[in-house]
């Protein structure tokens, strides 16, 4: 069941005819996935840095 | 006892502090049974005798387009957890699904349009399953945008989910309507009910990676829950302990 | 006098106060379907083909636009409000409004777009059928637009939102409105469709006014 079924990797990577279509939308998922990531990153670390300053300012007041 | 695990969820500080681990567990899950998936439906699964190699798409494509329209379910029951128990975190889960579910649409509408140009020879065809994706993902940038537009949270969650219940009553009218109105398309490749026609070769490794994007769906929503808990909750105690503390 | 005739008489009124209002959106109907000529051509065969889905398109389009800012006066000036106190369920008198706004709205729309079939060179058996459909259609997207434009009443910077986010679940009111005109249009038998249509519109008119009413609630209620 588990058969490579292309003669090399360039047949692989050229899939005839269909390669210019089959790779494009695979590394569209991955860049979707990918950024999808870093933004939830990216939201994550502004929240924290958010808390932090509220929290220096309140520590500032009290002093 | 009995809805212990249940009243858990409404606590904020429980689901931030546990769902980083289930973070964890469901991005690895997910890029395992991804790559795995993937590189056999690339690789090992046999040609497809009448669209050769660019059916491969589908095993993007098939994943994708179930998870755009079972968001769109999941959406809708957080409104109705949102509605009835008043949960805040199915109003979290909500904003959250609306932007994965919305990216997840688009993807699949892109994926079945380049499946489209070697199969059909045309990128865009108004066939039933293409335009019925279409209206999904402008419900889905309905709920988006309303939420963008109404400034107080709460309020914003409301109205997201009173749009949401009444769009996901539509779904079925407007699927059953468009498929009505074109009935072109191949039947549904997988359907959970039947065998499928394909032989297993070819549906073991979609499975694979429907189950895979399942996660990886959970993974990200997952992610922004987290990221949105900690923006709404900035003011309480448990997260001005939890961050002065790191 | 009733609150449900004083509510209508006060509708009588304010159309009264600014009778303009009733014109625009036939204004723009019949401008909409100036362009199409233009934009295409001359020709009335190729007119007479699309005129019909054109006169549908752009009737959807002035509703819409008619339709966005439905509760939008009532809501700063505090009628809304006073509804809640009323001894009637918010969502009756949504109901009301939306019928009222159906009649001195809507259907003076419907009733010049036999005007514009004729500007498209629409045959008469597809003109009357267009008509059907629109008579039985448009409560439907009354209701689905009046959601729209509660759901949007609490946020100053909304645009056309309220448009944006109803006109995906206009669908099936088009799709089986576009049966209708196409099977007019063969000669075929066009019963089924309208009572589907219809049954649309009758669950439509049930149930929406309980969302719009549910919309509204939690805007008063956000703005306290």
């Amino acid at each position: 069941m588990l058969e490579f079924q292309f003669e090399s990797i360039a047949a692989f990577v050229e899939m005839t005819p269909h390669g210019v279509y089959v790779w494009p939308i695979y590394g569209l998922g991955l860049l979707v996935i990918g950024g999808l990531t870093w933004l939830n990153a990216r939201q994550h670390r502004q929240a924290i840095r958010m808390v932090q300053r509220n929290l220096e300012r309140e520590e500032s007041h009290e002093s | 006892m009995g809805w212990r695990w249940f009243h858990q969820w409404g606590s904020p500080r429980w689901f931030y502090e546990r769902a980083g681990r289930w973070q964890l567990v469901c991005g690895w899950l997910a890029l395992i049974l991804l790559v795995a998936g993937s590189l056999w439906g690339l690789g090992f699964a046999p040609v497809d005798y009448q669209q050769g190699n660019s059916y491969r798409i589908i095993y993007l494509h098939v994943p994708v387009a179930f998870l755009a329209q079972a968001m769109y379910a999941a959406m809708a029951l957080c409104a109705v957890v949102l509605f009835v128990w008043k949960m805040k975190l199915a109003d979290v889960a909500m904003q959250s699904i609306a932007v994965m579910g919305f990216a997840f649409t688009v993807l699949s509408l892109v994926s079945g349009a380049v499946w489209g140009k070697p199969t059909w020879g045309t990128y865009w065809v108004w066939d039933a399953r293409l335009t019925s994706m279409l209206i999904l993902a402008f419900l889905y940038l309905g709920a988006i945008g309303l939420r963008a537009a109404i400034q107080d949270p709460d309020q914003a969650g409301k109205a997201c989910g009173i749009l949401v219940l009444v769009g996901v009553v539509n779904l079925p009218i407007i699927k059953y309507s468009v498929e009505w109105w074109n009935t072109l398309h191949q039947p549904a490749s997988l359907k959970l009910t039947e065998k499928p026609a394909m032989p297993a070769s070819m549906w073991v490794p979609l499975l694979v990676n429907i189950l895979g994007y399942y996660i990886a769906a959970a993974y990200l929503v997952l992610g922004s829950m987290r990221a949105i808990v900690l923006e709404r909750e900035r003011r309480a105690t448990w997260v001005k302990e939890l961050i002065g503390r790191a | 006098m009733s609150i449900e005739k004083r509510m209508l008489a006060r509708e009588l009124k304010l159309i009264a106060a600014r009778p303009g209002d009733i014109f625009k959106p036939m204004w723009f109907l019949m401008l909409v379907i100036s362009m199409v000529p233009l934009a295409l051509a001359p020709d009335s065969d190729l007119l007479a083909e699309i005129g019909s889905a054109m006169i549908w398109v752009a009737t959807l389009l002035a509703l819409l636009l008619n339709t966005e800012h439905l509760f939008q006066s009532d809501f700063s000036d505090g009628v809304l409000e006073q509804w809640l106190f009323l001894d009637r369920p918010l969502a009756w008198l949504v109901g009301l409004k939306l019928i009222a706004h159906w009649l001195f709205h809507v259907l003076p729309l419907i009733l010049i777009t036999p005007i514009a079939g004729l500007m498209l060179s629409v045959s008469t058996e597809v003109l009357f059928a267009l008509l059907a459909t629109l008579f039985v259609a448009t409560p439907a997207l009354t209701c689905f637009s009046g959601l729209g434009a509660a759901l949007t009443l609490g946020s100053s910077r909304s645009g056309i939102l309220g448009v944006l986010v109803m006109m995906p679940l206009f669908v099936p009111v088009v799709i089986l409105a576009a049966g209708v005109l196409i099977r007019a249009t063969d000669g075929s038998d066009t019963l089924p469709l309208m009572a589907l249509l219809g049954a649309f519109s009758v669950v439509a008119a049930t149930l929406v006014p309980i969302a719009v009413s549910a919309a509204i609630r939690l805007n008063i209620g956000g703005s306290n």
